[in-house]
Parts: structure tokens; sequence; C-alpha cells
């Protein structure tokens, strides 16, 4: 009897811990920048934490030619997909990608019928982690991460011959469904029907379980969290209205509304470690301001040189919860989550477009940065001193223009030996970036000493060398006019 | 100090942060983001010399200036100052054939200055150059200082050489307040400028009387190491770049002031000696419709001429065309009317 019950327990063993260990394996990225505090990084398991990834610059020739106004990348989701780490990164051609880090391969890819602005959501169907996007051919995509095969696609607007762009946002999961925000205007002056939504879909079939008009303007990326034992949507409209959704009643019914001073350029961020939760949003004239979750009450208002162009993102700074946010005034700020006190302020080459993406390299809490200089930064999160900049490339259009394009920020697989930026950059090429150890992208940045060495060299150069040929070539006649 | 220099800092970084009058250049095709107001502006400030009338025209030259360089920080995306433009242009030039509207984008600016050089002769210069005019009214609070000095073939002085090295200490205490609060990178190659023209004030301070013609050649040098650059793709900004980019550069900003300290000094010194533009310009003016003649009948050798020339162009009524900016100082001033503008078209009729 004993020896059968040791074989049941034997046999339940094998059979459930396969599942337990998937289960481990198995790395979801519900919204766009992972989590609801956009940090954008995701923690390699301890295995994949001392496998070094390999740098990589990924480009393909495509036949689509940006436009400014797209996402030349959007925002990559990260995943660790049969124990190797994957990103998957959608853009201006168009298409999905699905980039295996280890081997340096592009595992797959999907071509839709529209640029593809936002970044997408990983999920999880029957033990097989499946990608979800949103294109602006009016359609949601899943598919399988592995392999690439479809689960579903759906079309969520109907076309008529007078619709004009659709606006999709990046889809949200939650509890088994997808949350997605889609503008689409028809241009039909008669019609005048400008829709802005918030659509549910179950993710395992995609089948439309209620849809929501929440304005009339193109809408942030939903932020989706559990407020008092309630799913509760918040959403930012371009225009500046925020407002949250109760998605335990049918129809959720809003619980409050928040008007920004002026427009909003990028979704909130929340701290969950506050009660309740705080949001923070940022808006294109340059004030952060952060929320109640709860009730959208104001905490606290700041305001930075120019636009924030993009969203925040909550870490913490020697212990103490903080929001870090980039502005167009070149400058990264970290301000105190509780209070809104100014913690740091960091000048930087050039505008700052990007969403903070906040890790730990070598022990130490750090922020990447991406700026209009061409360059992406790592500081430390503590002081926002530089660590390190990479050169990540000139923009694929002429001009930079504030507020009319949609930028892509990095993620980070965060390991021990191997932490790596993931980054589609404006020049056309999604870049990964080891952090750790060489990477042929390090900035070619000018020591202290360095600086003075080159000033002496060229003084040197100058007196001994440029100046003696200047003096002692034959002299020029000038040009004299006539007589 | 350090608080000085700070505050010098955030003062160039928030007065850039907004400065441009349109967000967007205006497109001149759409889509294409051809700066059409940029070739406008550059079009009208370049007519104005030509149609101006005689009677108080420095008056209105310096009102073209003025209005250059409040269209170039203002309105101007394209041209990034005098290294710019010659990155552009060999950037343009590589795009002809395969991005026609973005070849025309990098061009515009730098043919159209060229174009007018070759037909106006060396009309930017002296009546549009916002880095040219920058030293020139600049030059105006040492002017009396500098004109004794030409007048009397630029001896060697102690104070000039003192100058010298007070412009020496700001630029390498600002480097070292740089090098501790920045990051440099190869862009920023303009400070290298910068130490070139520091050196040169000490030597000239020196040696300006036997050495002034030859060192005008380092025009040349300048403009070769700026397009080897642009060749190799290094993006070398220049003094009052950051006043056209809307971007605070902390390199550019030094070697502008440089550049103001040092005009001080030696008028129109980056003209002189270390503008690229300016050879280019020179030489594309080589066959210009338009230029400069004395007769010497009438020359009286009074050397007015010679005392308001700020590059030294004109010596006792002798013009020396390669480096005259067409500023007509030296027409208007002359008393007995012998500098006049020769206008080819009308020569040979």
């Amino acid at each position: 009897m004993e020896g059968r019950k040791v074989a049941a327990c034997f046999l339940l063993l094998l059979l459930v811990l396969p599942g337990l260990a998937s289960a481990e394996e198995l790395s979801l990225w519900p919204a766009e920048r992972g989590f609801v505090d956009n940090s954008g990084t995701l923690v390699l398991g301890r295995e994949l934490a001392e496998t070094p990834l390999p740098e990589w610059h990924f480009s393909r020739r495509s036949d689509r030619r940006y436009r400014p106004g797209q996402a030349v990348w959007a925002c990559p989701a990260l995943a660790v997909v049969n124990g190797r780490p994957m990103a998957f990164v959608g853009g201006f051609d168009s298409t999905m990608h699905a980039l295996d880090l280890m081997s340096k391969e592009e595992a797959w890819s999907k071509i839709t019928n529209g640029p593809i602005n936002s970044g997408a959501a990983i999920g999880e169907i029957g033990g097989r982690q499946v990608v979800y996007w949103g294109s602006t051919d009016r359609s949601v995509y899943s598919f399988f991460a592995l392999e690439g095969s479809r689960l579903w696609t759906r079309e969520i607007i109907e076309p008529t011959s007078s619709l004009g762009d659709v606006e999709l946002s990046a889809p949200v999961l939650l509890g088994g469904v997808l949350y997605i925000c889609c503008f689409a205007y028809d241009k039909a002056i008669a019609r005048s029907d400008q829709k802005a939504e918030l659509i549910a879909l179950e993710a395992a079939t995609g089948r439309e379980l209620w849809r929501l008009r929440v304005g009339d303007g193109p809408l942030s990326t939903p932020v989706i969290l559990e407020i008092g034992g309630r799913d509760v949507a918040i959403i930012a409209a371009r225009k500046g209205l925020v407002q949250a959704f109760d998605l335990s009643t049918k129809p959720p019914h809003r619980m409050w509304d928040y008007q920004m001073p002026q427009e909003v350029l990028g979704y909130p961020a929340v701290d969950t470690t506050a009660t309740p939760p705080s949001l923070f949003l940022g808006s294109k004239f340059g004030s952060m301001i952060s929320l109640d979750a709860a009730t959208g009450k104001e905490r606290w208002k700041k305001m930075t040189g120019d636009w924030l162009d993009n969203s925040p993102a909550v870490g913490s700074v020697k212990g103490r919860r903080a929001v870090f946010g980039g502005s167009n005034d070149y400058c990264v700020y970290a301000w105190a989550a509780d209070s809104g006190e100014l913690l740091w302020r960091q000048p930087i080459g050039g505008e700052v477009f990007s969403i903070p993406t906040l890790f730990t390299l070598d022990g130490k809490p750090s922020v990447l940065v991406s700026s209009l200089d061409d360059h992406t930064y790592v500081l430390d999160a503590d002081d926002g001193r530089v660590v390190t900049s990479f050169f990540t490339g000139e923009l694929l259009w002429d001009l930079k223009t504030k507020g009319e394009n949609v930028w892509g920020s990095a993620a980070v697989f965060q390991g021990r030996a191997n932490t790596v930026a993931v980054f589609g950059s404006y020049n056309g090429t999604i870049f990964v970036i080891p952090l750790t150890g060489e990477c042929s992208l390090t900035a070619k940045v000018r020591s202290s000493a360095g600086l003075w060495i080159g000033l002496a060299v060229a003084f040197v150069l100058f007196v001994f060398v440029i100046l003696p040929v200047v003096l002692l070539l034959p002299g020029r006649k000038g040009g004299v006019e006539p007589e | 100090m350090n608080a000085i220099f700070d505050w010098i800092s955030s003062f160039f970084a928030s007065a850039s942060a907004n400065i441009k009058l349109v967000d967007k250049a205006l497109a001149g095709l759409e889509g294409s983001y051809v700066e059409l107001l940029t070739v406008l502006a550059l079009g009208l400030l370049a007519i104005v010399p030509v149609i101006v009338p005689k009677k108080r025209r420095q008056f209105y030259r310096r009102l073209n200036q003025l209005f250059g360089i409040m269209i170039f920080i203002f309105v101007v995306y394209t041209c990034l100052g005098v290294f710019g433009l010659v990155r552009n242009f060999y950037h343009g030039l590589t795009e002809i054939g395969k991005e026609n509207i973005i070849a025309l984008y990098y061009c515009s600016v730098p043919a159209t200055i060229l174009v007018t050089s070759m037909i106006f002769g060396p009309f930017f210069c002296g009546w549009i150059c916002p880095t040219g005019a920058i030293q020139e009214f600049v030059g105006m609070i040492t002017a009396p200082w500098t004109r004794r000095r030409k007048l009397a073939g630029w001896p060697a002085s102690k104070g000039v050489f003192a100058s010298a090295v007070g412009v020496a200490a700001i630029f390498l205490l600002w480097m070292a307040y740089l090098s501790v609060t920045r990051i440099f990178f190869v862009e920023d190659a303009t400070i290298y400028w910068s130490l070139v023209l520091v050196v040169l004030l000490l030597i000239l301070a020196w040696k300006m009387r036997d050495w002034d013609d030859r060192l005008r050649r380092l025009r040349i040098f300048s403009f070769f190491v700026v397009a080897i650059g642009a060749v190799l793709s290094f993006r070398i900004t220049s003094p009052v770049h950051f006043g056209f980019s809307k971007v605070y550069d902390p390199a550019s900003v030094l070697s502008t002031v440089m550049v103001v300290f040092a005009a001080l000094v030696i008028p129109n010194v980056w003209c002189r000696y270390l503008c690229p533009w300016r050879e280019a310009i020179a030489w594309a003016a080589r066959g210009s419709a338009r230029s400069l003649a004395t007769n010497r009948e009438s020359c009286t050798h009074c050397g007015s001429c010679t005392a308001v020339c700020s590059v030294d162009a004109v010596k006792d009524g002798h013009i020396n065309a390669h480096e005259c900016h067409m500023c007509l100082k030296c027409v208007d001033t002359c008393p007995t009317n012998a500098i006049e503008m020769v206008e080819k078209w009308k020569a040979e009729k």
C-alpha cells in the first residue's frame, strides 16, 4: 500500500514538475511597457542571467516608406520563449518582428496592412505564450510567440469608403481579457463621426466582449490595475481628459475624470506601492501631475522647462519611490512619488523623447533614456549622473519636430552578466545593446583627462606642424585688382 | 566661478530651447520639409545689397546684418553654422539622384550662398553672415584702438598680448568647467578651433605685421578638415551653431564666446584666419559680375579706405579681391569716389 502511495506521488510529481517548470519559464509582458509602473524591464531567470546576449543591429529593407507622425519602431515587448530571450517589435514597415536575441535571428515576422505604432503585449493561452498587437489597419493580431502561428485576428473597426487613419493603442491583458483603445474618424463631412472607444476582447478567441465609447479624439494606451478589489481602466485622451472606468460593472461606469491643463502625449504610470495607488502623467507643455488613482484627486503638480513628449516611469531613488520623466528641455527629472519634491535633474545632449527605462546595472539602480541628440544614455538612478551613452543613429527623416511623432522607447532584459537594452532607433535599426561589457555603439565620450590630452595634441599639431607649413609655403599674389 | 558658468549654461540652455518662430519648417512641397522660408529669406537678404540706395548704404547693410542674425536664429533649421554648411552641402550632393527632395533640402542654403557669390560677389560675408556680423558689431566697441594699431601696421603690442592671455584664460577656465560637467563627443571638435583661435591671438600679438597674409591660408586647412570630417560623417559643430539649431551645445557656445572676445582684439578674426566658408565664397566669387575697382588717377592716398576695412582687404586703394567681403565701406568712405563698384555686364556693353 505504502509502495503504491509513493509510486502515485512520484507519478504526480512527474506530471506536475514539468508544468511548474514551464510555468516558471513563461515570462509575460501584459502591457506596452511590461507593467503599470512603465519600467520596461524584464528580469531574466537564474539560468539565463549568466548567459551573455550578443550585440545585434537588426534592420530589414522595406518597401514601406516612413512618414513623419508614425513610429519608426514601437516599444519592444520582451519575453523568454522556450528558454530563449526574445523581443517583439513592430514599426513603420507594418511588420511585427520576433527577434531571437540569443541566436541573432529573426524567428518570424508578420506583415500587417498598416504601420504598427504601439507596442505588443504578451500573454499566455493554454500554456503557450501569445503576442498581441494592434495595427493601424484596424485589426488586432494574436500570434503564438514561439513559432509565429496565428491564434486569431480581429478587425475592430468596420471599413467605410471615407474612413480616415485609425489609431490603435497598445493592448493590455488582464484576467484573460485584452483591452485596447481605438480612435477612428470618418472623413465624410456628412457623417463627421469621430469615435474613441475602449474595446474588450477575449484573449483566447478574440471575441468582442464589449466596447465603450470614451471620447471623440485619440486615446492613450489604457492602464488597467486593481484598486480596492476592482479592475479599473485609466485612459488619457490626447485632449487631456483622464478618465477611470470600473470594469467590474457592466457596462463599465466612469469612476472619475480629471482634465489635464494641456494636451497629453503619453499614458499614465502607476505607483502601486502607494495606498491608494498614485498615477503620474505628463502634459504637452511640461507639467508632471500626480493623481490619486482611486479618486482622481490631484496630489501634486510640477513643471519642467518644455514639453513632456512621452510617459513617465515609476521606480526608486535611494529607497524612496520616485517618478522619472524626460522633457524636451534636454533634462531627465526624478521627483519623489509622494510629494513631487525634485530629487535630481540631469541635462543631457538633446530633447528627451523616450519613456525612462528602469533597471539594475551592476547592483545599481539605473535609468535608460533616449535623446534627440542621437544618443541613448544610461544614468545612475540615485543621482542622475551619466554612466555611459550609446550612439543610436540619426533620424530617417529630415527634421526633428516636437509633438508630431510617435516615439519608441527601449526595453531592458536584466540579467547579471548580460543586461541588454533592446531599442528600435529612429534610424530604422533595432539595436540590442549590451549594457555590461563591450559595445560598438558606446559613444566616443571623452573623459576629463582625455579632453585635455586631445587639446594638448591639437596644440602641438597646430604649433609644430600646421603653422610652420602655412608660414613656409610660398606666398599668394592675393588677387589685387588691376590699376 | 562654477556658479557663473552654471548660470551662463542654464541661460543658453533655456534661451535656445524654444527659440524658433515655427516649430516645423515651412514646407515648400507637400511632405518634403524643404525650407522654403529659409531660401526665400536668404534670397531677400541677397537682393538687398543689390537694390539698396548708395545714400546711407552702410545703415542698410547693418540693418541687413541684423535681419540676417534674426533669421538664422529664429527661422533657419537647415544651416548648422559655417561647418554645417559644408557638411550639409556634401550630404545633399550625395543624395542627388537618390532622394532629390532631400538633396534640395540640404543643398538649398549653401547653393544659394555660392550662386549669389558667383554672380554678385561675396556679399554674403559682408551683408548677411551672422558670424561675421556679430564680430563686426562687437568690434565696434574696440574700433578706435584697433584702427590705431592697423594704421601703425599692427605692431607687436603688450596690450594685445595681455588681451590674448585674458582670452586664453577664459578658454581654459571654461574648458575646466565643461570637462567636469559635460560629456564631450567627437562633434564637439569645435573646441579645437577655439584653441587654435586662442593660440593665433597670442601669435598675432607678436607677429601680425609680418604673418597676417600667410596666416590667412589657415582657412584652407580649416576648410579641408571640415570637408574631410563631412565625408567621414563627423558632425563637427561650429561657432554660433547653437543659435541656429535650437539645441544647447556647450562646445559651440564656448567657441562663439571665443570668437566674440577675439574679435574685440583683432577685427573679424574668425573671417580672416579660420572660416572655411569664407575661403569657399572667395573662390566662388572670383569671376563674379560685380567687383570693386580703384581709379588710380582719382586716388589721393588718404588712407581712409585702409582705415575702415575690417579685414584689411584694402591697402591704400589696392583691393585684394580674395579677402574682400563686399561690405562697400571703402566705396562709401572714399572722399574722391576713387573706389567704385564695377558691374561687368554693364562694362561689356
